[in-house]
């Protein structure tokens, strides 16, 4: 991963098509994935594709990128992977990413709905826990297919910092080689001490790129009022500026308007 | 094998609306899904028939539109999927569902197994799996949690009620209603997905089952909506728990477990 950051390439989030559409809307979104994700790879960025983000159900990055017949650059995808699947569900995915040459996952607890299944301890060999986390999955994936995953975790910098730490622990004991932050938009304390206190670890930050502030709102759990003034690329800027020996991961990228600003940013 | 699942489709919404004049659910306007306990009855289906062999098919009763979520049931592993829709049976109660979906079944013909969902989310009556039984003559368990042993000739299943739970084996061709527990659904795949929009879905007629006019639609729906009231709030209380992080976490944890949240 540390090349990425050396090489100023940006982590380009991109959200599969959701799940309860209609074959027209369906085939608009697989079109739209397509477009977005091919845009990426000739842009030489890193997409990074969710795994039913905020519980909402979707299909899986890996399905539709082989579906799709997309081209798979090793350097270039990286794929979200979070508890909520059956056994049978998760290895599928994992064979299908070794089928497809990827082999960077993003691992995460992950947010569930009624519709989705957990994964279970016995699933995945956890002795000692009573749920999955993304601690149990990233050891399960390291032990099952040995060498053939970079795993990176994530950080929440509004979680009370010493037990974020105290995970953050346990998920580089696992075997996590990177993290990628939840979106910040201005220098932030508990990442400052992330860098700090890790000084090895390849860190991401995440840039918020959505002009909704309410649903950054719902991300970092505090209210950010509708009001303020905010400018997803100018901060991109700023975040650059005091972040920079960290990558950026881009959530929310505008493909219309915003992707054609990116060039040069990252100076 | 062959098993039918008998599935509805049902507005996409915890917040159901009711026709203050005809004292029925609006249906009008309303996203709809696939009713949530039906995909269990469609998993339990599916995972028996893998298990084994024979040839799954669902089955609903409703609007054109309904051939959704059919599509939907085709996306996780149906072989087949029918379409029940006819303006004679509009207005039907869950008497003439029933008597409607038993006359499908029979077409169908030489069904071993016939599974439903324990409830659709919308009526919450828990009536048209037994009523299939009913007016098919067949036995029937509900609120099965678990088939526990399946042969050409009979079921041996594990139904919940409020006390514990029976173990009840029949004779086929059988029906049961299944609950929550009962398996994981699989999420479709997009595979799945893509390859149901091919298959065709018949729409049958109240004529091609050979309905009996005067037992479908409103006319022949027993029930009558007197008066609909919303459920008496539940009774909320709070504990305070102290002490150690550690042991209000552990003490937090068993009080969940006793009211069943977790």
């Amino acid at each position: 991963m540390e090349h990425h950051i050396k090489n100023k390439i940006y982590h380009v989030e991109i959200l599969p098509p959701k799940q309860a559409v209609t074959i027209e809307k369906l085939h608009e979104g697989l079109d739209g994935f397509a477009e977005k994700y091919n845009r990426v790879m000739e842009d030489g960025r890193c997409a990074c594709i969710t795994d039913n983000a905020m519980g909402l159900l979707a299909f899986q990055g890996t399905e539709v990128i082989e579906e799709l017949k997309l081209k798979v650059n090793p350097e270039q995808v990286m794929i979200h992977l979070n508890t909520f699947h059956t056994k049978e569900n998760l290895d599928e995915i994992l064979d299908t990413c070794i089928r497809l040459g990827i082999k960077y996952l993003l691992v995460i607890s992950g947010d569930g709905s009624d519709r989705l299944p957990k994964l279970q301890p016995t699933d995945v060999g956890a002795v000692g826990v009573e749920a999955v986390t993304s601690v149990e999955l990233t050891g399960y994936i390291l032990r099952e297919y040995p060498g053939k995953f970079v795993i990176g975790v994530a950080f929440n910098p509004y979680e009370p910092e010493e037990h974020e730490f105290e995970k953050l622990d346990r998920k580089i004991a696992a075997g996590a080689t990177f993290v990628i932050t939840q979106p910040i938009i201005e220098q932030n304390k508990v990442v400052d001490k992330l860098l700090k206190n890790y000084p090895s670890m390849p860190v991401i930050v995440e840039a918020w790129m959505s002009k909704k502030l309410s649903l950054l709102s719902d991300a970092v759990g505090y209210e950010i009022p509708e009001d303020t003034v905010f400018d997803p690329i100018e901060t991109l800027g700023e975040l650059h500026r005091l972040y920079p020996k960290c990558g950026v991961y881009l959530s929310l990228l505008g493909f219309k308007y915003q992707i054609d600003k990116l060039e040069g940013l990252w100076k | 094998m062959k098993i039918v699942v008998c599935i509805k489709q049902v507005p996409a919404t915890t917040d159901a609306k009711i026709d203050p004049e005809t004292k029925r659910i609006i249906r009008e306007g309303v996203k709809a899904e696939l009713n949530p306990f039906d995909t269990y009855a469609v998993e339990e289906g599916y995972k028996l028939i893998k298990r084994f062999g024979g040839e799954l098919t669902t089955l609903s009763m409703g609007p054109p539109s309904a051939v959704n979520s059919l599509r939907e049931t085709i996306s996780v592993g149906a072989d087949k999927a029918i379409l029940l829709s006819d303006r004679a049976l509009g207005g039907s109660d869950t008497w003439a569902t029933s008597y409607a979906l038993a006359k499908a079944i029979e077409k169908i013909g030489n069904v071993d197994l016939v599974i439903c969902g324990k409830q659709a989310v919308d009526g919450d009556t828990a009536q048209v799996g037994p009523g299939i039984a009913a007016h098919l003559e067949w036995m029937q368990a509900t609120y099965v949690s678990s088939v526990e042993d399946i042969t050409d000739e009979s079921i041996i299943a594990k139904r919940m009620h409020e006390d514990g739970y029976d173990i009840c084996e029949m004779k086929l061709p059988a029906v049961i209603t299944v609950v929550k527990g009962i398996n994981i659904p699989r999420v479709p795949t997009l595979k799945g997905r893509l390859m149901s929009e091919e298959v065709e879905i018949p729409t049958w007629s109240a004529a091609d089952i050979g309905a009996d006019p005067e037992k479908i639609g409103l006319m022949a729906s027993p029930t009558r909506v007197v008066k609909t009231n919303p459920p008496p709030p539940r009774e909320s209380s709070t504990i305070k728990i102290t002490g150690p992080a550690d042991k209000c976490a552990k003490e937090l944890v068993r009080e969940l477990r006793l009211r069943s949240i977790l």
